[in-house]
């Protein structure tokens, strides 16, 4: 085992390299640069004042140094600053991601807590009212955007309830229930995309498994439907849903852009947008990075999630 | 970007998003075009909306105290005003600095095209005969934010004279303070400036928003602006939060005594237009801008109560900008067939619901009274297209040609404008119009940089007040900010004499030359344009909105006089 977790590890530093290459050529391919950005609506810059000012910036510099730099920056654990702030970029992402981080998790949970019991409803009580009810609700999840619900969602708590979330961030450990106001409503509309796909695995993986023999074994054994569903078939039956979950790690990262621009939160998916527009190299350039290590590591741990549900699961 | 034009823009992403639904079953706007046809007035595209344009200052006797909050779709992008004209920034800057001069507040104007110069740092100035100087005379006990490292220290001569070498020096302000030969401090409290050449309105291009006076000591200390902003304004940056907020606390030793009257301006950072909306008619926002008479229709269902005024159209911020210095441009039949053949009010009656203007540049009211009606704006803004097809002809393009057009969506319904101005060419002109969408840097760097052929759907900046950044600064060919690249002798020669020109009444008629020329010559094609309207809770007073500044972009110092009644 701890032989395939450094196999994997080492996998990840030329999966990690060639998105930093990925990365730093889209942004440099991409028109204009961040002093572009900046002297917007204004126009009156003379070129010799953007060559300083882009001097000053080290955007002058040939791309392969340009490179380099950063991404010694990156190894040396220190990614520079924002080149439109002028901020250091860990203060930026110290803000940013325990929102995103905070937001995805209450997102997973409050979708998983949606998707297994429907689930598992939908596979028990195949083509019953209940699992008709679960099938609709998870072909919803899946066919309804996260912009459209989210901006129903808040103009339909204005105008029923006159609340939405108390606009701007408070953190949850100074202000609990302002917090949790601020983050419920988007973490449910963002897990009710991941609870929509992963319901439908449940209850697909479920009912494959439900027909197994060992299953049919449990049944003649005797022992009572919550025993065999909850402690012999769903184990089973969540390593594919697993996957989906991880896989859907990725989705839930992007759904953060429109589901924190909606909900005014000052997460990752902001920050990065923003920099892609203001083209603040640096800023997108370590985040993607940060998502890229993420999903690695993320997936890394999803396959050693399997051998933990299914024993017969080996890695060498 | 027009004046105040991201919350125009901002606003205008929720029309247009509810515009997009309600219209999807359409089909496009193709058809929106079909249906519609041609129809509609051909006189005056600007009915009257129930709503006034001026709300006068309350004859009750203001309280002070209380929390103005406003739901933003603008981040300061930097803190520094050297770098930027955002009106992100500009929103905070206008209350944490002084200018200058500056125009007169929503209390003290009659209407809401008041321009009356008054002080702001200086409490008198005056210009030498020939204009190329300029004395101010500074208001005595003036003090910086009690901050450190200011602490309250008193604003002298020496540091407007600092302040503006600083702008000359680098940044987006260099093209005004470039213009400055030499500053003399005789004293303390009195500055006088040399200019290049004579400008007999270098009082009004002070009274900019973007001009506003910083400190030595933050430049000296940081090496920029960018992490502190201590101004001498009526409020003080207490708090700001990147994304999320920005707290402006009342300055308690404001020069200008009495003022402000609300203790605190908060500034929620709120990028999505539904939200921004939502925010106001839950009451977290006090202040809402929204696009179109329907749309303020649907909010006064919740919010009844809630103040409405209809921002005054003045000028077009958009137009199309052909590359005129190159053929088939750079003739001037070509331009005006192309005028000629685009249906202005078909843009009217289908994007703007019936409620908007033509189009022009420069202000209205600084070339007459009344605002524009069609015939105001000479034959070729008029929808002609058989005589459109003739000039065209004659210009040796019977057959049409095929060019290019670029553009960043300040709003959706912009799309939409653009693609009726592509239907239109290609109907009447047999003009194929290929169109590239961009996104806002590389849009911007292209436009303002000026690397472009063919054509672009253009804009002119948003903070301008003054007739010489709206004339000269825009128009002149030597000038950096002539985005349209217009190069006509006659209207370099007409804006140069604008500059040199005291008298009102004169500056008036050359202007109107200048705009009758601008139209004559097709120099820039503008398109038609609705400012939209404010919404304000309805405990808010003195909140008459201001033509050009608009009451919370660059317009916000005028919030020091805005109080809250309850």
């Amino acid at each position: 085992m701890h032989k395939y977790i450094i196999r994997r590890l080492l996998l990840a530093i030329p999966v990690m390299l060639l998105s930093s290459l990925i990365v730093f050529g889209l942004m440099r391919v991409m028109p204009g640069d961040a002093l572009t950005a900046l002297m917007a609506e204004s126009g009156n810059v003379s070129e010799r004042e953007l060559q300083k000012l882009r001097k000053d910036l080290g955007l002058d510099l040939p791309y392969y140094e340009q490179y380099l730099i950063w991404l010694w920056q990156m190894v040396s654990l220190n990614p520079g600053y924002s080149i439109f702030t002028s901020e250091p970029i860990p203060v930026a992402l110290k803000k940013s991601i325990p929102v995103t981080i905070e937001l995805t998790l209450l997102a997973m949970i409050l979708g998983l807590v949606i998707a297994i019991p429907i689930g598992v409803l939908s596979a028990t009580r195949q083509d019953k009212p209940s699992d008709y009810v679960g099938r609709l609700v998870a072909i919803s999840g899946l066919s309804l955007p996260d912009f459209w619900l989210g901006t129903l969602v808040i103009t339909f708590a204005a105008i029923w309830f006159s609340w939405i979330p108390p606009l701007g961030y408070a953190s949850v450990w100074e202000s609990p229930w302002t917090n949790l106001q601020q983050f419920l409503l988007p973490a449910a509309v963002l897990g009710f995309r991941l609870s929509a796909a992963t319901m439908r695995m449940t209850r697909s993986t479920l009912l494959e498994v439900l027909r197994e023999d060992y299953v049919r074994t449990a049944w003649s054994k005797g022992l009572g439907e919550r025993v065999i569903i909850y402690k012999h078939a769903l184990k089973n039956a969540l390593i594919p849903v697993v996957t989906i979950v991880g896989g859907q790690l990725g989705t839930l990262l992007a759904g953060t852009v429109i589901v924190e621009t909606i909900f005014a939160l000052p997460g990752m998916g902001r920050l990065t947008v923003e920099a892609i527009l203001y083209r603040d190299y640096p800023i997108v350039q370590t985040n993607v990075m940060l998502v890229a290590g993420t999903l690695v590591m993320l997936n890394l741990l999803v396959d050693l999630t399997y051998a933990w549900l299914d024993p017969r699961i080996h890695y060498q | 970007m027009p004046a105040d034009g991201q919350s125009q823009r901002a606003a205008r992403q929720h029309v247009n998003r509810r515009e997009f639904l309600k219209r999807a079953g359409w089909g496009s706007l193709g058809i929106t075009g079909f249906l519609v046809g041609t129809g509609g007035s051909r006189g005056f595209a600007h009915p009257p909306s129930p709503f006034p344009t001026w709300d006068p200052a309350s004859a009750k006797s203001p309280r002070r105290g209380g929390i103005l909050t406003r739901a933003s779709a603008w981040d300061p992008p930097v803190l520094d005003p050297r770098l930027t004209n955002s009106v992100g920034l500009f929103q905070i800057a206008t209350l944490t600095y002084n200018r200058l001069l500056r125009y007169l507040f929503a209390d003290e104007a009659k209407n809401n095209s008041d321009l009356t110069l008054t002080g702001d740092l200086a409490e008198a100035w005056e210009g030498s005969p020939d204009f190329k100087t300029w004395t101010f005379n500074l208001r005595q006990g003036v003090k910086w934010h009690n901050v450190p490292p200011l602490n309250g220290r008193e604003l002298v001569a020496d540091d407007i004279k600092y302040c503006y070498e600083a702008y000359a020096k680098e940044g987006v302000q260099s093209f005004t303070f470039q213009e400055i030969d030499g500053m003399e401090t005789p004293d303390k409290y009195s500055i006088r400036i040399h200019l290049k050449v004579p400008n007999t309105m270098f009082p009004q291009n002070v009274a900019e928003a973007v001009t506003v006076i910083f400190p030595r000591e933050v430049l000296e200390e940081d090496g920029d602006l960018k992490k502190r902003m201590i101004g001498t304004g009526p409020f003080i940056l207490k708090e700001h939060d990147r994304k999320v907020k920005v707290v402006l606390t009342r300055n308690p030793d404001y020069f200008d005594k009495g003022y402000p009257y609300i203790n605190e301006y908060r500034i929620l950072s709120t990028p999505d237009a539904a939200t921004r909306l939502a925010a106001f008619r839950t009451g977290q926002s006090d202040i809402l801008v929204l696009q179109s008479l329907a749309d303020v229709e649907t909010v006064r269902k919740t919010n009844p109560t809630a103040v409405v005024e209809e921002v005054a159209n003045v000028l077009a911020p958009f137009g199309l900008a052909l590359r005129q210095d190159k053929p088939p441009f750079n003739d001037v039949r070509v331009r005006r067939a192309i005028s000629m053949a685009i249906d202005r009010q078909k843009q009217v009656n289908t994007l703007y619901e019936g409620h908007a203007i033509l189009g022009w540049g420069i202000p209205y009211f600084y070339w007459q009274e009344e605002l524009p009606s069609a015939p105001d704006l000479g034959p070729y803004w008029q929808y002609r297209p058989e005589d459109a097809k003739k000039l065209l002809a004659e210009a040796g393009y019977p057959h049409g040609f095929e060019t290019t057009l670029f553009y960043y969506e300040y709003f959706p319904q912009m799309t939409s404008q653009i693609q009726l101005v592509q239907q239109d060419l290609k109907r009447n002109l047999n003009i194929e119009l290929k169109i590239t969408k961009n996104d806002y840097t590389t849009y911007f760097g292209r436009y303002a940089e000026g690397k472009w052929e063919g054509t672009a759907w253009g804009f002119q900046t948003g903070y301008a007040v003054s007739l010489d950044e709206r004339s000269y600064q825009y128009m002149h060919s030597k000038s950096p900010k002539n985005y349209f690249h217009v190069a006509d002798p006659v209207i370099d020669e007409l804006t140069t004499a604008l500059r040199q020109t005291p008298d009102r009444a004169e500056q008036r008629a050359i202007t109107k030359k200048i705009v009758e020329r601008e139209h004559d010559q097709v120099l820039r094609m503008w398109m038609p344009y609705d400012a939209g309207f404010y919404l304000w809770q309805p405990h808010l007073r003195t909140i008459g909105q201001l033509d050009l500044r608009g009451n919370f972009g660059y317009g916000s110092s005028t919030l020091a006089r805005l109080w809250i009644d309850k």
